[in-house]
């Protein structure tokens, strides 16, 4: 036994020794260290917690999740994060995950709309909110599967390309729109990588990795929290949560991202 | 099917299509109108902000959809419109202080809105760091806007030089219209005595961007 281990010991040493020497060479040290972080992703933990919660009998109405429709059949999540956003008959609305999460935490559990919405972006460094942890485990009932959002409703038509015009929607005192940081490959704000939107690679990853854990704030965010940031960024008022507009360039996005494989937590720095 | 039958095909068919509810792309303009609706109810605001959401002329040319070309006369719109709109410091002196420039370059700040508040700060942060490369070997920069090292080098620092540097951060439109770089100085982002300091950032040779 104690000859295994030292055997151990010693290929673990030969390993680090050639991934160091991997590190010294690489022409991106930057994508080095972001490799090593993503892979022991600490947001696997809010996938448990979400899954609890999603499970719990909750809210005024004492009821779980259990009978929440996402786009397959109640109860169904297997592949139902993939084809989101799209059309719900019931409430004649294109909703993306998490404001379709908000219709059945307020129908099924008799939650209050505004008081979800109030928390559903944690402050950073905190545990969460319940939206977070229950957003990234019914996306992570996807995991392995391909993202394929689809338009066949007259409504999803019409969220698609009003996404598409908000993508490209120049305003404010910045002048910006989301093109001008995310329409060029290889591009940085300072040394943050931009993904590379207006390209099917960069939109896949866009619709396969949220929720992400973002390891500056030591929390999991959703794409809300994504888009909610951008804006901030761009100097435009606060994002409502889940608004039309959000929905729009996330069905946009996701679109683009088709044939993607979702993996979630994604890992952001 | 004789030309008779094509008629009927058209005549009846494209109706019935519609009436039955087949669904499609909409037009630009009902397209325009459903982006509009959802930014009017997109945010969370109070008046004061809500202006920052309305487009100005030049913003909504500038807003071409998937690569869509601008038009010549729309280019030459964009830069009348951007040249009338620099305005010049009281002093008229368009070179300030490139200490202050090299703080003001390196600061990201100022005018966010948060939670319905707005980051209050003396002054606004230029951003030049965010998007350009700034001194020798800098490495916290980005790469979104062409490199400025050695700005002033290649260029000298007379008043020609002077004054385009000037104009091209007031309103970088002037000379590439709908180009990716804010219109720091036309949309009061930042002040033109601020610009003055910046321009002198680009172009004193003894500020560390012109660093050998």
């Amino acid at each position: 036994m104690p000859t295994t281990r030292g055997a151990m010991a010693a290929i673990l040493l030969a390993c680090f020794a050639v991934g160091g020497a991997a590190l010294a060479q690489s022409d991106d040290p930057l994508g080095v260290g972001r490799k090593m972080l993503a892979e022991d992703n600490p947001g696997e933990l809010w996938i448990d917690q979400g899954k609890t919660l999603f499970y719990q009998k909750r809210g005024p109405k004492n009821a779980s999740l259990e009978q929440c429709d996402f786009g397959m059949g109640p109860g169904k999540l297997e592949g139902a994060a993939a084809r989101l956003p799209r059309y719900f008959p019931d409430t004649d609305k294109v909703q993306d995950l998490e404001t379709r999460l908000l219709t059945c935490m307020v129908q099924l559990q008799g939650f209050n709309r505004a008081d979800i919405v109030k928390r559903a972006i944690s402050p950073g460094g905190s545990s969460g909110s319940d939206v977070e942890a229950l957003a990234l485990y019914i996306t992570s009932r996807s995991n392995g599967m391909t993202v394929n959002v689809s338009l066949s409703h007259q409504k999803e038509y019409d969220t698609y390309k009003a996404g598409e015009y908000l993508f490209f929607r120049r305003s404010g005192q910045t002048d910006f729109g989301c093109v001008q940081c995310h329409g060029e490959a290889n591009k940085r704000i300072r040394l943050q990588d931009l993904v590379h939107m207006t390209d099917k690679k960069g939109a896949q990853e866009v619709a396969s990795t949220w929720p992400a854990y973002r390891g500056a704030h030591f929390v999991v965010r959703t794409m809300q929290w994504r888009l909610t940031d951008c804006f901030w960024q761009m100097r435009l008022p606060d994002m409502s949560y889940g608004s039309d507009m959000s929905i729009a360039l996330t069905q946009y996005l996701n679109y683009q991202g088709n044939g993607a494989v979702i993996r979630v937590p994604g890992f952001k720095r | 099917m004789g030309i008779a039958g094509l008629r009927w095909v058209v005549v009846v068919g494209v109706p019935a299509l519609i009436a039955a509810g087949c669904a499609t792309f909409p037009d630009e303009a009902t397209t325009r109108q459903i982006g509009e609706k959802m930014v009017n109810e997109g945010f969370t605001t109070n008046p004061v902000f809500a202006k920052r959401l309305v487009q100005d002329r030049s913003q909504q040319i500038c807003s071409k959809i998937a690569g869509a070309q601008l038009t010549q006369q729309e280019a030459a719109e964009v830069v009348k419109l951007a040249r009338a709109s620099i305005q010049y410091p009281a002093s008229g002196k368009l070179v300030g202080d490139w200490k202050v420039g090299d703080r003001l370059a390196h600061d990201g700040a100022g005018d966010r809105i948060l939670r319905g508040k707005l980051e209050k700060r003396k002054e606004n942060g230029g951003l030049c760091q965010n998007c350009h490369a700034l001194e020798p070997g800098e490495v916290n920069v980005g790469n979104v806007g062409p490199s400025l090292t050695g700005y002033g080098l290649q260029r000298g620092n007379s008043e020609a030089i002077a004054k385009l540097t000037y104009e091209r951060i007031y309103n970088a439109w002037a000379y590439s219209p709908c180009s990716n770089m804010p219109r720091l100085g036309a949309t009061r982002h930042l002040t033109p005595e601020q610009i003055t300091h910046m321009v002198a950032y680009l172009l004193d040779p003894a500020s560390p961007i012109n660093k050998r």
